[in-house]
């Protein structure tokens, strides 16, 4: 295999702050072989800066700043450098771009926070830090609250020199905010609130400390703002919440998962799932670059011994092209012919050849099972060795950039920066959801239903119609969006009891109840339902809004949804629950009292005031009522008597009570 | 009064009758309810368990239909006229009880103190 075997010397020169520090031993002197293998070791030079003494500090592997003596004798500095940039440059081209895109943390809020949580929104600002080697990029600043479910960056960010060891640390820093803060004022913001906040007592100290005395001209008014003392750091303070690091082998050509290490007691702190997503590239030189070319003399192994192919070579990437001519390169033709130069390639310099005392390279690939290979000549000993060079480099950055160079990954240079699209304000992912009236939805409700009317007019001996499909037909085109809700809600109600249909939707019928205006007393009675209610429980319950809002089926009547999802879905409320009652009523199974399967039991004596104490066993499945002795059919299933509606006046305030924060406890009056 | 999801809910129960009062176009019972599957349970003052859904009485109306049998405040209701109660949303419960072609319900409701009585008198029948 090929390999070099030189060493370079470096000295320090005399009475130079280098040498000042290697005294002090903070450095030790190595020699630098350039006869690397390919396992480990890279290196990149590093100026020492502020020194009237340039020196090269070459860093290998984890061992930083070890100082090569540079051997610079006779030599001015420039061209020193430019010597050893000569020998060491083939190291250095393992300064490569890395991209690293796509920066997304998922968030892993618990659904206390969206169902009981009253509070305004907690926002936090977060931004992550990205250090590669000495390039720090920050990200942009992105508000989070709970309606996020990630934390996503839409930042390109590309470090343009990292070696293959480098080490990519992420970092993730939150601020939270109590209130709501925009993220370019938020310094400002917290000055004025600070500042309005220390009115009172802290305050008055404070301004009592800073007035310089009580006849002072600059003394502050008592209505002027507060001048804070200007902070150590202006603005607010950041916390790392977390933390991870990446190397060469996160390198990948799509998005990857990895573990983020969360820092402790954060008291500024996300619900970090645990994990960052993101998507690492890197594009070596050798991918991207032209390594090496020239003209060469190519034959294939097996071929005619003296037919030898002139080419124009370009070592690039993954394989050697050759041209026929050295303008095809740029016209972008396609190579005459590649030979592949991989991870398997094997190259060796043969014999030398008795003719032309010029050593030929032999490279050979495993194409298949099979092995093919070319031999390559050069013209002059140089060009050979040049190229065996190239070679040798080449191998050495794809074993020390591994799955990069597998395959060529495109990395996006950030663009100029547009305006970022104004995106509409994204609605929280519970608070947003849109029901659109399908016509589906109430077609496929209606079919389950007739098909199980079909059965009922089979078996039954009812003979009246199930007047309430009517009802549901008739109310059909005004409220497509509740046949959801009924869909849902049929999933709810005990199933087994087998029930009769209801009657069809009266325009007096009104489910809830509302009190009789003319009795007085109890009308008086839930009115003033706070006042005269025996429990003491006051602030817990608003006033029993669903029994007053309801009227009869008017399109607009209000219903108070009380529904386990957010509030806000009252888009369904608005669409006409006029027929909502009917809705509900009509999804369920249409009973057949008489074809009950479970026995209708007996009805208990008839006492007035019996309170027996029993020991039953309640279940809570649905089929209690025929485990329940007690209990009988309900021999019909018509919606509630009709009531009258309330006078007007007690109506609109019910109505307005009865936009329901869901989170309050409902009651209705029986 | 909490249940393991999976086993069956056992009771004390108490059985109330209420008939149900017209008043003009109306039947009335007399109380209030509150509670629900939909339903906050932490804000229910009469319950135990806060997370308990069931339905529990809230108001008494004095001298109503409901007080007259027996039916007391923070009651919670189990089952009326044989429809489950413990696992209903609140309208529903609404309904079972408001049913213009009854005219009377007849509940199971529970409370704490008939636990305790049930406990209790089984301690002293124990000791004996």
């Amino acid at each position: 295999m090929f390999c070099r075997n030189q060493t370079a010397r470096a000295t320090v020169a005399r009475g130079s702050a280098l040498e000042m520090e290697i005294r002090r031993g903070k450095f030790r002197k190595i020699h630098l072989f350039f006869g690397v293998s390919v396992t480990h070791t890279h290196a990149h030079i590093i100026r020492l800066r502020d020194t009237e003494c340039p020196c090269v500090l070459a860093a290998l592997s984890s061992q930083p700043y070890l100082i090569y003596k540079a051997h610079w004798v006779d030599k001015t500095f420039n061209a020193w450098v430019a010597e050893m940039k000569g020998i060491i440059g083939p190291l250095l081209s393992n300064l490569q771009p890395v991209a690293f895109t796509d920066l997304r943390i998922p968030l892993m809020w618990k659904d206390t926070e969206y169902f009981k949580n009253k509070g305004e929104l907690h926002r936090c600002a977060v931004f992550c830090l990205l250090q590669l080697g000495e390039e720090i990029f920050d990200t942009d600043m992105v508000i989070v609250d709970r309606t996020l479910t990630d934390i996503c960056f839409d930042n390109t960010i590309v470090f343009s020199e990292a070696s293959p060891g480098f080490e990519l640390r992420v970092e993730l820093y939150s601020c939270c905010s109590e209130d709501d803060y925009s993220a370019g004022s938020t310094p400002r913001k917290l000055a004025s609130k600070l500042s309005s906040s220390l009115g009172r007592s802290a305050g008055k100290k404070l301004r009592a400390a800073m007035e310089p005395g009580p006849c002072s001209p600059v003394s502050n008014g008592v209505g002027a703002p507060l001048l804070l003392p200007v902070p150590s750091v202006p603005g607010p303070k950041y916390h790392l919440l977390a933390h991870t690091t990446l190397s060469l082998s996160h390198v990948q050509d799509s998005f990857r998962t990895h573990d983020l290490i969360i820092s402790e007691e954060c008291s500024y702190w996300l619900p970090l799932y645990g994990s960052v997503c993101c998507r690492l590239a890197a594009q070596p030189h050798c991918m991207t670059q032209q390594m090496m070319s020239g003209c060469l003399k190519v034959k294939q192994c097996g071929g005619d011994p003296q037919s030898w192919t002139k080419v124009h070579a370009v070592l690039k990437g993954t394989s050697l092209f050759c041209y026929y001519r050295q303008e095809d390169v740029e016209a972008n033709v396609e190579p005459a012919f590649t030979i592949g130069i991989n991870k398997e390639t094997r190259i060796r310099a043969s014999e030398k050849d008795p003719l032309s005392k010029v050593q030929n390279i032999c490279i050979s690939n495993h194409y298949g099972g099979e092995e093919v290979t070319h031999t390559v000549t050069t013209d002059s000993r140089e060009e050979t060795h040049r190229w065996m060079e190239a070679f040798w480099q080449h191998f050495y950055d794809m074993s020390q950039w591994k799955q990069c160079c597998d395959d060529l990954m495109k990395i996006e240079l950030p663009s100029p920066r547009k305006p970022a699209p104004i995106t509409p304000k994204q609605g929280s992912l519970y608070h947003e959801m849109v029901i659109e009236s399908s016509d589906d939805l109430s077609s496929t409700v209606s079919d389950i239903l007739a098909r199980r009317m079909q059965e009922l007019e089979l078996r039954s001996q009812l003979g009246t119609s199930p007047t309430w499909m009517s009802a549901f037909e008739e109310s059909n085109a005004r409220c497509t969006g509740r046949s959801r809700h009924c869909t849902r809600m049929s999933g709810h109600s005990p199933c087994t009891p087998h029930r009769l249909p209801r009657s069809p939707v009266s325009p007096h019928r009104c489910p809830q109840l509302g009190l009789l205006s003319s009795d007085a007393s109890l009308t008086s009675d839930s009115d003033s339902h706070c006042s005269t209610s025996p429990c003491s429980h006051h602030h817990g319950w608003p006033e029993p809004t669903s029994s007053y809002s309801l009227l009869s089926s008017s399109p607009s009547r209000l219903r108070p949804r009380t529904l386990s999802l957010d509030a806000k879905l009252s888009t369904l409320r608005g669409r006409g629950y006029g027929g909502g009652g009917t809705f509900q009523c009509s999804c369920q199974p249409p009973p057949s009292s008489l074809l009950a399967p479970l026995p209708i039991s007996t009805r208990s004596p008839r006492s007035k005031h019996s309170t027996q104490t029993t020991l039953s066993c309640s279940s809570s499945t649905s089929s209690n009522s025929s485990s329940n002795s007690e209990g009988s059919h309900s021999p019909e299933s018509s919606e509630g008597g009709p009531f009258s509606r309330p006078s007007p006046a007690r109506r609109s305030l019910r109505n307005l009570r009865a936009r329901l924060d869901p989170r309050n406890w409902l009651q209705s009056q029986v | 009064m909490s249940f393991v999801p999976g086993q069956p809910v056992t009771a004390v129960v108490e059985r109330v009758e209420i008939q149900k009062l017209r008043q003009g176009e109306n039947l009335i019972l007399g109380f209030s309810i509150g509670g629900g599957i939909d339903q906050d349970p932490g804000q229910n003052p009469f319950s135990e368990d806060k997370s308990d859904k069931g339905i529990y009485v809230t108001r008494i109306s004095p001298k109503g239909p409901a007080d007259l049998a027996g039916l007391k405040i923070g009651d919670k209701i189990m089952q009326v006229n044989g429809w489950d109660m413990t696992m209903v949303t609140h309208d529903q419960a609404r309904k079972k009880l408001t049913k213009k072609k009854e005219d009377v319900v007849r509940l199971l409701v529970t409370r704490k103190s008939l636990e305790d009585a049930v406990k209790h008198s089984k301690c002293s029948y124990a000791k004996h």
